[in-house]
């Protein structure tokens, strides 16, 4: 029996602390990791076959890019193609920001992935620019604050603390 | 020991400066093993301050500074250090109470050049006066910011009974990991009717 195939992909730093306290959802599936550090956290859950003794989580490193590196975002979407090619995942969740945007849009224009963006919870009265621009490409749009979600979305599913 | 960190993202000068600057101002208590300024106890030394720059222009001449650190050593000093002082971002907030630290934030300004926008006072005053969150409103604040942190763990800040803060849990709410989990094995969602085409879900897959 085949297992659902997730990809974790988001940016370092805050948006990567809030996708560690949502990795236990997707405990016992297929599971792989995009992300701007340069190397996984060694503690990563790999999924089925993994762990000591078996195979190590799959990790993909990708470009940091932003707003101030326009640039890069040429980079990414070629780097983000070869990894989702390779990884074919059926469910693409990111808690942003713009690296985790463009893994939902290629995974959806390549691979009709399901798709769920998470916004941060640092952001407390708005929704974040990238998390607008995700509106088109995610099947679950969430916020982490009831006061920011909408009857048309963005909706409230809960947060990370 | 007392951690500064500026997260992964951008520099933020203005905190190193200030932190830098305070750590100078602790040079006769390292030396004499006493403090003038009456911050510790007689006989108690003053206590090391490391700092995490990232891609800062400004180097500190009198704490230990590091540009980044591998995921592992970072977390090897919030578990060392007794007290975390950072950029408002969540990852340090996160982190530090995960690891039951006392922090004190400083949030990025816009008009600074700090980051893209002000969500950082935001989320500031929404943490701002929680147990063991101490947030300076400017970086003149920061000693004083410091100082009731360090009265925090002496007299015992959060819940904990033994005068230590308590560690929040590693995971989000139950709840909401059940909601995500039910997605991705593929429950409907019907609150985004107009959402793009997705595929079918592996038909094995529940």
């Amino acid at each position: 029996m085949a297992k659902t195939k997730v990809m974790a992909a988001c940016s370092d730093g805050g948006h990567w602390v809030q996708m560690r306290r949502i990795l236990p959802a997707f405990a016992g599936m297929e599971i792989c990791y995009v992300g701007t550090a340069p190397a996984a956290d060694v503690d990563l859950d790999a999924g089925p076959g993994g762990g000591p003794g078996g195979r190590a989580a799959r990790y993909h490193r990708v470009r940091n890019v932003s707003r101030r590196d326009p640039l890069g975002f040429t980079v990414i979407l070629w780097q983000m193609a070869r990894i989702l090619r390779a990884e074919r995942p059926d469910v693409i969740v990111t808690t942003g920001a713009a690296p985790g945007l463009v893994a939902l849009a290629m995974g959806k224009i390549l691979l009709r992935s399901r798709t769920v963006w998470i916004d941060s919870i640092a952001n407390t009265e708005r929704l974040s620019m990238s998390g607008r621009l995700a509106r088109s490409v995610a099947d679950a749009w969430l916020v982490q604050w009831e006061h920011l979600s909408a009857p048309e979305g963005p909706r409230f599913w809960g947060a990370v603390l | 020991m007392i951690f500064v960190t500026v997260g992964s993202m951008f520099p933020f000068d203005r905190l190193i400066r200030a932190m830098d600057a305070f750590a100078a101002t602790r040079s006769s208590c390292k030396i004499a093993g006493d403090c003038a300024a009456g911050e510790h106890a007689a006989g108690e030394r003053a206590e090391e301050i490391v700092a995490q720059i990232g891609a800062g222009g400004y180097q500190p001449a009198h704490m230990r500074w590091v540009r980044g650190y591998s995921r592992a050593d970072y977390l090897r000093a919030v578990l060392g250090c007794d007290l975390v002082v950072a950029h408002a971002g969540m990852g340090s907030v996160i982190t530090a109470g995960e690891y039951g630290k006392p922090i004190v934030l400083l949030p990025r300004r816009a008009a600074f050049g700090e980051h893209n926008n002000d969500h950082q006072a935001d989320t500031a005053a929404w943490l701002g006066g929680r147990p063991g969150i101490h947030v300076a409103q400017g970086e003149d604040a920061l000693g004083a910011c410091i100082a009731a942190a360090r009265a925090g763990i002496r007299a015992g800040d959060g819940k904990g009974g033994d005068g230590a803060l308590r560690a929040i849990d590693r995971a989000a709410p139950p709840e909401f990991l059940a909601r995500l989990r039910a997605f991705a094995l593929g429950a409907a969602a019907p609150e985004f009717p107009a959402g793009p085409p997705v595929r079918a879900a592996r038909a094995d897959s529940r």
